[in-house]
């Protein structure tokens, strides 16, 4: 049997009436990166707030290494690494200061792997944090995550504020702790940016996760853009039972996920007046699914 | 934590022990010049023009002001109690919602450390300063009583205690509050709205026999202090009121806090 580091099973989330989560459920394997994709209000960052403890959830199970997660469980927090979209950390703390404050909860010793982080990621440790730039801040927060060596980091927009070639040295950090066993959860609105170096992806959309699937299946691209200009457009449209994007008179493009052989099964019994197929990246697949 | 909130706190403790030891440090210089026979002559007469319920307020009715020390145990106690009355409602309306304000709570959540030991350690923090507060004070006084002249040392000892009656229940009520709260901003105005409103209500009970029972309503009840300065000794009654008052708001802060959306 899979072995699951993280399980979330029927998540709710609701403020009062608004709602921030509507039903997130999705297992994460250890050592697995997992892209958590969707717009800015689709209810990302809920979903990690309420893995780690900082809200509460509505409805729903969060199992962590198949037991309910317990905040009130040190060990099982000390496993856990989270880096938030928005860092606000202690002004007025020098990046050392706060380094070694953040030392003092956990039992092991950290030293090590600070030493490493702070070297790849070019931090200066006697700045103030209250004088860091976003990006700055950015890198402090991801030696925070990193520190302790996680079992599980939980990464919501990591990347943002980050230059490219700070964003590529990050990357390269993921894959190495990847390479070491841990399993991370990596929130983003930009899917070619998690596409690369994520297992599974999940995309999700007001609050409900409405696509799930391995990288390597979404990287195949068998999607593709389908144009159909038919009188009997109407039939097909029921017969094909696509995402539809575009539609103008009897002319309508879909997001295909249909083998040609059998595509074309199903369109012999109809007139059609013309027919596209059109390769479609997965910046405007994920775009699509938003729509 | 605990070594970082005695530091971040620090700053407040020390600006508000300031200024009362500046306020009364100044009252004790100019006293002895203010203090002539002349004056006290003008003061008695301005004394009589008083109504008696105004001059209780202050304790003036049975302490004479002629010594620092007596000026201490009439209007100086009354600013000690609101001054020490603003910094524990301050400290207990902010101390714990400011991580929320300031959103380090998300970076405080992440770590290995359960709720109710971040709420312990502020609740430690506050509850030493507060003490603190008044012990320094208390042997800053002392030094003045004892360079100006005579005074009862048990009373002055009982007196010094006092303000820790309403400052523990005055913390542990705004504390209490500030759990269903997310900003800051909205603590100032009800620390000190409450710091004042439980003054009021304790002045008026005291105009009047017909509104004696308002001070049912106020902290400021529990600082008995016309039975200290009648009896030399602690009100019992106003001990047991405040412990358990305090003890009341601490618990019901600490089973609000462990469910608490922080964010």
């Amino acid at each position: 049997m899979e072995e699951y580091i993280l399980e979330i099973k029927h998540l709710k989330k609701y403020y009062g009436r608004a709602k921030g989560v509507e039903d997130v459920s999705l297992k994460i394997s250890k050592g697995d990166i997992y892209g958590f994709i969707g717009p800015n209000g689709a209810g990302k960052s809920t979903t990690l707030r309420t893995i780690i403890g900082l809200i509460n959830k509505t409805e729903g199970d969060i199992l962590f290494e198949g037991k309910e997660i317990n905040y009130n469980d040190l060990e099982t927090k000390s496993k856990i690494g989270y880096l938030p979209s928005e860092i606000n950390l202690y002004d007025d703390m020098t990046i050392k200061q706060l380094f070694d404050y953040h030392e003092t909860f956990y039992k092991k010793d950290l030293t090590k792997r600070r030493k490493e982080l702070v070297k790849k990621l070019k931090i200066d440790e006697t700045k103030k944090i209250e004088d860091l730039s976003l990006g700055n801040l950015k890198k402090v927060g991801i030696v925070l995550a990193l520190m302790h060596e996680p079992e599980l980091l939980i990464l919501d927009e990591a990347t943002s504020g980050l230059d490219p070639i700070m964003q590529n040295t990050f990357h390269n950090i993921l894959l190495e702790e990847k390479k070491k066993g841990t399993t991370i959860l990596y929130s983003s609105h930009i899917l070619s940016e998690v596409s690369n170096i994520c297992d599974k992806i999940g995309f999700i959309k007001d609050g409900i996760i409405i696509k799930e699937d391995l990288t390597e299946n979404i990287n195949k691209n068998h999607y593709t853009y389908l144009v159909i200009k038919s009188k009997d457009i109407e039939k097909i449209k029921k017969e094909l039972n696509l995402k539809i994007v575009k539609e103008e008179n009897n002319k309508v493009t879909f997001i295909n996920n249909i083998m040609p052989n059998e595509l074309l099964k199903k369109l012999t019994k109809y007139k059609i007046d013309q027919l596209l197929i059109n390769e479609i990246s997965l910046e405007d697949l994920f775009i699509n699914y938003y729509k | 934590m605990l070594k970082r909130e005695f530091k971040v706190n620090l700053k407040s403790f020390i600006i508000y022990l300031s200024i009362l030891m500046i306020m009364f440090l100044v009252v004790y210089l100019i006293y002895p010049y203010i203090v002539t026979d002349e004056t006290m002559k003008s003061m008695d007469e301005l004394m009589k023009i008083f109504p008696e319920e105004v001059l209780k307020t202050f304790n003036m009715d049975m302490v004479s002001i002629t010594t620092a020390y007596g000026w201490f145990k009439s209007e100086g106690f009354t600013f000690i109690l609101l001054i020490i009355g603003i910094y524990a409602s301050m400290l207990g309306g902010n101390i714990v919602l400011k991580e929320e304000n300031d959103k380090t709570i998300e970076y405080l959540s992440s770590l290995p450390i359960k709720r109710k030991t971040i709420l312990s350690n502020k609740i430690l923090v506050s509850i030493t300063y507060i003490i603190l507060m008044l012990l320094i004070f208390g042997i800053f006084n002392y030094i003045a009583f004892l360079i100006s002249g005579e005074f009862n040392q048990k009373e002055f000892i009982l007196l010094s205690i006092t303000p820790l009656f309403i400052a523990l229940p005055l913390f542990s009520i705004n504390l209490f509050i500030s759990m269903f709260l997310h900003k800051t901003r909205k603590t100032i105005g009800i620390s000190l709205g409450l710091v004042f409103i439980f003054y009021i209500i304790n002045v008026l009970s005291e105009l009047s026999d017909k509104v004696e029972f308002l001070k049912y309503f106020s902290i400021y009840t529990l600082a008995d202090t016309r039975n200290i300065i009648t009896n030399v000794k602690l009100n019992p009654i106003c001990i047991t009121i405040s412990i358990l008052i305090t003890c009341i708001f601490v618990i019901t802060s600490y089973i609000r806090y462990t469910k608490k959306e922080l964010i």
